[in-house]
């Protein structure tokens, strides 16, 4: 059967079943020792952790796709920056052994900083890299997202070097929370809360405020949000930022978790992002959510249940398997073209 | 009528084209070996200086491994033009972007083609030797690696042209693996291997002679680009005693141990001679690490962490070795005023430095193969960044 032709019904019906067979090898595995319990739910805090930060990736991806239907490659390195914003700011204020003031302020600092700073070089690359290739053919955007990738990977060695840079180990607190078995440590708590305010905010913003809106009809039709008054060049910058802002937001919980950030680390982080857009259906913010979650739990059950030899092999067969059932992703909706 | 016309035509000039690329591959095919052996012997005017090559990978997903290569590199050319005044040394460098392997073709291309180049520093990575070896080889060139440990490297098939300054996989996998079962006697290991050459070699080979030992071997691996091993950490059963991390990158050993910390994991670490750099790795837990002999006392270290802010680079201390040899080679070759790339080959093979003057500890003398003789590594015990010699 041609999976890509599937449709409708048989099509959801495939799905479920997909997601149901998944859930009962889950449960298998985790009922047939009953120590296995504590592996299940420390690996779903492992999951849920990385997926946060993946989450907040893939939504600048899927805002931008929603409004400009651009791929932007360089999103993955804007986080990039975000991380080393967070980390400038660490080394300003004492470095990663003997900062000088509060840790809360700090950690404040540290988000503040990177937020701000990635949410204008957001606006930078929008202007400069994309704003003059809007009327151009659909590809010459996407060679010019490549190429600031690059730009962006090569400055940071250049001005930086190839070293890794370390956050401090256990900054927000050593301790964390034991239930049972399982343990969750205060930064990963805190990694978790984060990122599910910002993404409460985010949503709340696009659906109550002015902006908000105005940036969902520029996503509906562009020329006819025009019309009707709406500054397009303005919500489109404004996309950026929000977007890249996020990004930097991920860069400094990703420095705050997992402590160390190189030039190259967005390639990768990037790559998962986009594919957690792509999953959740792109232009879709809670799709974004959603499929940022699937991908750090499918890469920590993959792993602990599997091998992590095989970790990226396992999620993208099953993120090809989602797509072919449901290529508009598990939240997005086909695209009607008009003609 | 016309279509039919351009049609044929098309096809008679791609057929002329086809004809001219096999024509062409061909002579330059049959012209080969006589040029490779013409460039290894044509003699290049070296009276007050000579050009040599670095491969490393300057930039990309292996950079911070590369860029202290580099630094080291440079270090020793400072130094040797600062003492010789009147016999200079210039580096050409190629960034061979480890792990793409196209890359290291590129540049071995470049430094063949390049007559004033006489000796190579270089390639970094094991699969990058392999990839280039028929280009620095056509040509006639020495290469000398700071940091290549395959040990099929040294079978025979690159003698006369390709040495290491650090010693093979072979040595340093058993080593470690008599180290865990004869001084730790523990029985029960589980080797993590990062998904790259390098690694995957040593951990095969630590493997073998863990199980010819009697002990039990699981395996798991991680990709290198992999900042998250909480998931791989929370598998580990209780029953393994020792974890065995033969990785290439110092920061995410550190990283893996703290993760273990944090999930309460007491197992007892070992890594090896990728992860040796005590600015970086500092596991907090029970932690052993292998290297080659960088002789961490020697005033080269002292005086490179003076200009380097303090920072000993020590993955790239080797390739100060190796750029030593070449250039010492090369010295020697061109004491006539002029030199030829056979020359240099020939004094490489009869290299000895004494270890003194070597930043590794050792003599640097080769066998037939290329291998750096007497090589050994040493066990170290990690304690918060001390590195402790303890086997």
């Amino acid at each position: 059967m041609n999976l890509r032709l599937v449709r409708g019904r048989t099509a959801d019906v495939l799905f479920y079943a997909g997601i149901a067979a998944v859930v009962a090898l889950l449960l298998k595995e985790a009922l047939t020792n009953p120590g296995h319990w504590s592996l299940f739910f420390q690996l779903a805090v492992d999951g849920v952790t990385l997926g946060s930060v993946y989450a907040l990736i893939a939504i600048g991806y899927s805002m931008v796709y929603g409004i400009l239907k651009l791929l932007n490659f360089a999103h993955g390195d804007v986080y990039m920056v975000g991380a080393f914003i967070g980390y400038g700011i660490l080394t300003l204020f004492g470095g990663a052994a003997n900062w000088t003031i509060p840790v809360w302020l700090l950690v404040a600092l540290m988000f503040g900083a990177s937020m701000l700073g990635s949410g204008f070089l957001g606006v930078v690359i929008e202007r400069f890299a994309y704003r003059p290739l809007r009327d151009a053919p659909r590809l010459a955007p996407l060679i010019s997202a490549l190429g600031v990738s690059f730009f962006l990977q090569n400055s940071a060695l250049l001005l930086l070097g190839a070293q890794f840079r370390a956050y401090p180990f256990g900054l927000i607190g050593q301790g964390g929370v034991s239930i049972r078995t399982v343990f969750i440590s205060a930064t990963r708590i805190f990694v978790i809360a984060g990122a599910v305010v910002l993404m409460i905010v985010l949503t709340v913003f696009v659906r109550r405020s002015r902006l908000g809106k105005a940036m969902r009809a520029t996503s509906y039709d562009r020329e006819a949000a025009m019309m009707m008054g709406i500054d397009a060049d303005r919500v489109i910058a404004s996309t950026f930022f929000i977007g890249s802002a996020l990004a930097g937001a991920a860069g400094v919980m990703f420095g705050l978790v997992f402590t160390e950030i190189f030039h190259f680390m967005g390639f990768t982080a990037g790559l998962k992002g986009f594919t957690a857009a792509v999953v959740g259906g792109i232009g879709s913010i809670p799709g974004a959510m959603l499929g940022g979650l699937l991908i750090g739990l499918g890469e920590a059950y993959a792993t602990g249940y599997v091998s992590s030899t095989y970790q990226d092999l396992i999620v993208f067969s099953i993120l090809i398997f989602v797509i072919l059932v449901r290529p508009s992703g598990l939240l997005g909706t086909a695209a009607v073209q008009k003609v | 009528m016309k279509r039919r016309s351009a049609l044929v035509a098309a096809l008679v000039a791609m057929v002329a084209a086809v004809v001219a690329v096999v024509a062409t591959s061909a002579t330059a095919k049959s012209s080969a070996p006589a040029a490779a052996s013409s460039a290894s012997r044509s003699l290049v005017s070296c009276k007050r200086g000579a050009t040599i090559g670095l491969a490393a990978p300057i930039t990309g997903p292996a950079a911070s491994l590369g860029q202290p290569q580099r630094r080291w590199a440079r270090f020793f050319v400072t130094r040797w033009n600062a003492k010789h005044k009147k016999f200079k040394i210039t580096m050409t460098e190629g960034d061979t972007q480890l792990p793409n392997v196209a890359e290291p073709t590129k540049v071995a291309q470049s430094f063949a083609s390049n007559s004033k180049i006489l000796g190579v520093v270089g390639p970094a990575g094991s699969q990058e030797v392999v990839a280039t070896t028929p280009i620095l080889k056509g040509a006639g060139l020495a290469y000398v690696s700071g940091s290549a440990t395959r040990t099929t490297l040294t079978d025979g098939s690159r003698s006369g042209f390709f040495f290491r300054v650090v010693p093979p996989d072979a040595v340093q996998g058993p080593t470690v693996a008599r180290f865990i079962v004869n001084k730790l006697k523990k029985k029960n290991v589980l080797i993590i291997d990062d998904q790259e050459t390098y690694s995957t070699g040593l951990a095969a080979d630590a493997e073998g002679t863990l199980k010819n030992l009697g002990a039990t071997v699981s395996r798991d691996s991680v990709s290198q680009q992999a900042s998250d091993f909480s998931a791989l950490i929370s598998r580990i059963p209780g029953s393994v005693q020792v974890v065995y991390i033969p990785w290439q990158l110092p920061p995410k050993a550190q990283l893996f141990a703290q993760q273990m910390r944090e999930q309460g994991k007491r197992q007892i670490l070992l890594s090896s001679d990728g992860t040796f750099d005590p600015t970086t790795y500092k596991p907090a837990q029970e932690a052993y690490a292998s290297n080659f002999p960088v002789s961490a006392k020697s005033p080269l270290i002292a005086s490179y962490k003076r200009s380097h802010g303090g920072q000993p680079d020590f993955f790239g201390a080797p390739t100060y070795a190796a750029a030593q040899t070449v250039a010492t080679a090369v010295a020697k070759a061109c004491a006539n005023g002029s030199a030829s790339r056979a020359e240099v080959r020939a004094n490489i093979r009869k290299s000895n430095i004494p270890p003194a003057a070597s930043v590794i500890g050792l003599r640097i003398k080769f066998t037939a193969r290329g291998d750096l003789n007497g090589g050994r590594f040493g066990l170290f015990k990690v304690t918060n960044g001390n590195y402790t010699p303890v086997g």
